[in-house]
């Protein structure tokens, strides 16, 4: 069966044009990064982006927002922006393989009983996702800090 | 002209739903409205439901979808309820076009040349889906490999199986068989079941979103339902295979390519192979999706090489 689908795919001019974007794309990887000085290659996504500096500057953009929408601003009711601007910067600082350790509570803790909604969740992310594209970080960095802190959605609804 | 009041109708909604509240799901992760009405890639249904409604929401989408493959060209229409982001309801309407060069051919067959003009035909047929997640998150389980699971079922049932085919002086030789039945379906509706695995890798190839799909179809449907359903040798279900590979380029932005097996229950002129198409799709905002596709549907009856153009509009409200 799957030779079958294996020769069937493969004949078509479809799969062969598929086939070249991925190549594309995985040859893109493999240039920049054996153009890059050997120093740069070794860095991990925390350095590529800026490091605490954007973090810091991201986090300030969407915790701003985040206070202000109607909807989930009131979840921060006599939580200082500037606690909460330091924990976000130290986690994610730690998941995109920053020097940081975070010590902050642990998320399953700190929304226990809060019973916050899917819907409620969905609204935070597009506010940090906005503010990665404000403050300049490219999509594909955006992605990869999204994939580090998309896990947290299970440890901060419905508890 | 009937597809310019459906063309129009969809501006019209598009322009609507503009204004509406969409949901709260991520961008893109509704997928696009499949031609047979569940929400996912063009020919394969995705385990994500259809508009962008989380746990706590309720949301609608509105689809037009066109295909040109020469002498074939398929319109579809319909809309569907995603219910808290659990189960989905879809109502699809096909219509299928065929030309009188294909019709004037099957008639030249089957007299040995002795009809060889016929009048170009429609074949109408309505879908109902009903999809419901079973388990998984396929955009936020980064952290696992398992994929967003969801099944379903899609009632196909024929308008037209029994539609007298005419001649140009309006005679029918073969009175109450639609082009269906004439090329040897048992029935006129069908029930497929399916179940699909699907999982979005978030900036898993250099940096872009991988979406990855899989669909276990089991079916009668000879060419989709559209030339009916079984045979009088082969009335058994079979399982068929579809998959989708997609790269989120941008924000907005999607391309990717599908494919769909068919199981060869009629032969002869209505012979099926394998569909492909590969496919871009443009999500300016929630509230609509655009997509453009390359499908290669491989043989349809009188045409051996089909492959055309594919264009849906979906809203989202």
């Amino acid at each position: 069966m799957i030779t079958y689908l294996k020769q069937t795919i493969a004949k078509t001019p479809v799969f062969a044009l598929f086939t070249l974007v991925f190549w594309c794309m995985c040859g893109c990887t493999s240039t920049l990064t054996s153009t890059q000085p050997a120093t740069q290659a070794a860095n991990s996504l925390y350095d590529e982006i800026g490091g605490s500096k954007t973090l810091n500057t991201v986090f300030g953009v969407a915790i701003n927002r985040i206070y202000n929408d109607p909807i989930i601003g009131h979840y921060f009711n006599g939580v200082p922006k500037s606690h909460l601007r330091k924990q976000l910067v130290s986690q994610t600082c730690e998941l995109i393989g920053g020097p940081c350790v975070y010590e902050g509570k642990a998320m399953l803790d700190t929304h226990k009983d809060l019973n916050i909604k899917e819907r409620e969740f969905y609204i935070l992310v597009e506010y940090v996702q906005g503010a990665m594209r404000d403050v300049g970080l490219t999509y594909q960095q955006e992605n990869q800090i999204l994939q580090k802190l998309a896990p947290i959605k299970s440890e901060t609804i419905y508890l | 002209m009937f597809r310019t009041q459906i063309i129009a109708a969809s501006l019209c909604l598009v322009s609507f739903f503009s204004l509406a509240n969409s949901g709260s799901r991520l961008t893109a992760t509704g997928g696009i409205t499949g031609f047979e009405g569940a929400a996912g890639g063009g020919i394969t249904p995705w385990a994500f439901i259809s508009g962008y409604g989380s746990k706590e929401e309720i949301n609608g989408t509105a689809n037009v979808q066109y295909l040109h493959l020469n002498d074939y060209t398929l319109t579809t229409f319909g809309a569907s309820l995603g219910i808290y982001d659990r189960i989905e309801l879809s109502a699809q309407r096909q219509t299928l076009d065929i030309s009188s060069g294909i019709t004037s051919s099957v008639f030249s067959l089957l007299t040995e040349g002795a009809i060889n003009t016929a009048k170009s035909t429609r074949i109408d047929m309505d879908i109902v889906t009903a999809k419901v997640k079973v388990l998984g998150d396929g955009v936020f389980d980064q952290h696992s490999w398992v994929p967003q699971v969801a099944v379903g079922a899609q009632y196909k049932k024929h308008r037209d199986f029994d539609t007298t085919l005419l001649l140009p002086d309006g005679t029918g030789p073969l009175p109450n068989q639609g082009v269906a039945r004439i090329l040897g379906a048992k029935d006129d509706s069908g029930t497929d079941f399916f179940v699909s695995a699907t999982k979005l890798y978030l900036g898993h190839i250099n940096g872009f979103n991988l979406l990855t799909n899989l669909t276990a179809r089991y079916t009668k449907a000879n060419t989709f339902g559209l030339l009916g359903f079984g045979s009088a040798s082969d009335d058994s279900y079979k399982l068929e295979w579809e998959g989708t590979l997609a790269l989120l380029t941008s924000p907005s932005t999607v391309i990717g390519v599908e494919f769909r097996t068919q199981t060869n229950r009629l032969g002869g002129l209505a012979e099926e192979d394998t569909v492909t198409d590969a496919f871009i799709a443009y999500f300016p905002n929630k509230s609509f999706s655009l997509t453009a596709a390359y499908v290669d549907l491989g043989n349809l009856p009188m045409q051996p090489s089909s492959t055309g153009f594919y264009l849906t509009a979906t809203a989202n409200f």
